[in-house]
């Protein structure tokens, strides 16, 4: 059935042992350096210019598929389309009357608490790109990189909440790491009482998790979480999930809680790049802020750990 | 010699660009995990029936590939891809003749030691992968390889 043509039936293929040693080690090389110091990200990026011909043939005929779907579609569908949207947009009028009030009530507050909390500044609309990366890690390709000003840190959103950060930059592509990504951890907030602590991704696209509370934190399925703009990298403010889970277990110190992320992360296409507005007055030392009553060790890690260990070395466990 | 050489490796180019655009073809999640490493086993192919006219080269260059487009620790696949093809090399004159059910066991063993020299760098660079889904690779690469080999072998002798 398989036939090989024997083309080759020389028994010796001179120094095999050699020329594996040879490039096992220069590939060795190239993981310590990559690893260890950051100079091989313009040797990336050059390489990643050759791959992107690849990514855009395959991503081309399923574009082609939707954008062929969409000039075919009816006028009633139109139609239905556009009474939803109207729809949606009344409801979302009436909530915002009260937003640009709250907003400056908002700026107030935290000026007088000298809160140094991110606001979101300028936004860019990103395409998630059709091609799958590794399998086992949550990460998307989106279709803005290093020409669109895109930086590594930089927070995505989409429609539902926060969807990720940029983990890696590259000319005109940018690889985010999902908030469920298993080296992915974020600083966040009970919206219903403040109580701050850090959402861990599990790996697993519809769940993430808060590792970091003890069994008599006070929070309930239900509540919502969202991101404390600790750390600097993410907006303030931004839900992030809702708690799906507690689980107390009284011998152990930790409660197990889980969490269900607020953003589509499976299913989102469009993804909104954040630019936070620069801070006017330096961050003070902050005597008056409250202390987080649950786990006070994780909030100092925060901005470490919210950077994806992919780069930083930090990795979550 | 040169000429002959210069023959070969058309097919082989080309085999291995239509494998990485597969490899990065986009699959519902549930499937992604069962995708098998096309790739790899192109390699595997090639390193079994024509080691002079691409090799390890081949291999290096492919595992680079898959490193750059999957956005991993440069070099990790490309060591793996490396010791693994040296091991099908080496392998070579006695897998030409297995039957067709040992030729399956041995690209499986292949593929297992491939993944567990991902494994192992993913490890010792901090970013472990704890799904055991990355185990089901090597078995679904072993269940198509007949298949592969076969259509290359087809593709060959043109």
């Amino acid at each position: 059935m398989v036939a090989f043509r024997h083309s080759d039936t020389s028994g010796r293929t001179t120094g095999l042992l050699l020329r594996c040693v040879l490039y096992s080690l220069l590939a060795l090389g190239l993981i310590i350096v990559d690893k260890r110091y950051d100079h091989l990200g313009k040797i990336r990026r050059l390489l990643s210019i050759a791959a992107y011909p690849v990514q855009v043939a395959v991503a081309s005929p399923f574009e082609g598929w939707n954008w062929f779907r969409e000039s075919v579609t009816t006028r009633d569908a139109l139609r239905e389309d556009k009474t939803k949207l109207e729809a949606e947009l009344r409801v979302a009028q009436f909530r915002l009357q009260r937003f640009e009030a709250l907003e400056a009530e908002s700026q107030r507050l935290r000026a007088l608490r000298d809160s140094t909390a991110g606001v979101a500044d300028k936004f860019l609309v990103a395409e998630v790109m059709d091609v799958d990366l590794d399998a086992f890690r949550e990460r998307v390709l989106v279709d803005k990189g290093a020409r669109d000003g895109v930086f590594v840190g930089q927070a995505v959103l989409d429609a539902g909440g926060v969807f990720g950060q940029v983990a890696r930059v590259e000319q005109l592509t940018s690889e985010v790491i999902l908030v469920s990504d298993a080296a992915h951890a974020i600083p966040v907030q009970v919206n219903r009482n403040g109580l701050r602590t850090i959402a861990v991704g599990t790996g697993d696209t519809g769940r993430l998790k808060l590792p970091y509370l003890s069994t008599s934190a006070d929070v309930i399925a239900g509540d919502l979480l969202v991101t404390s703009g600790l750390g600097g990298g993410f907006p303030a403010g931004y839900p992030v999930g809702t708690i799906a889970t507690v689980k107390r277990d009284p011998s152990q110190s930790l409660a197990e809680v889980d969490v269900k992320p607020a953003a589509a992360l499976d299913r989102s296409r469009e993804l909104l790049l954040v630019w936070l507005k620069p801070q006017t007055a330096p961050p003070p030392a902050a005597p008056g802020a409250p202390a987080a009553p649950a786990a006070p060790a994780a909030t100092p890690a925060a901005p470490a750990k919210s950077v994806p260990s992919h780069r930083s070395g930090a990795g979550a466990k | 010699m040169m000429r002959d050489n210069r023959i070969r490796r058309l097919p082989m180019a080309l085999s291995a660009l239509v494998a990485l655009a597969l490899a990065v073809l986009p699959l519902p999640a549930v499937l992604a995990a069962f995708r098998p490493d096309f790739l790899v086993l192109v390699v595997f192919y090639w390193s079994i029936e024509s080691p002079r006219a691409g090799g390890l080269a081949l291999a290096f260059v492919s595992g680079l590939a898959l490193d750059v487009i999957q956005g991993v620790v440069l070099g990790q696949h490309a060591l793996a891809l490396t010791l693994m093809a040296a091991w099908a090399t080496h392998l070579r004159l006695r897998v030409r003749v297995f039957s067709v059910l040992s030729q399956c066991l041995t690209v499986f063993a292949l593929l297992t030691g491939y993944q567990f020299v991902l494994f192992w760098v993913d490890g010792a660079t901090g970013n472990p992968v704890t799904t055991f889904s990355r185990w089901l690779a090597p078995i679904i690469g072993a269940l198509i390889w007949p298949l592969l080999a076969g259509t290359l072998s087809r593709l060959h002798e043109r």
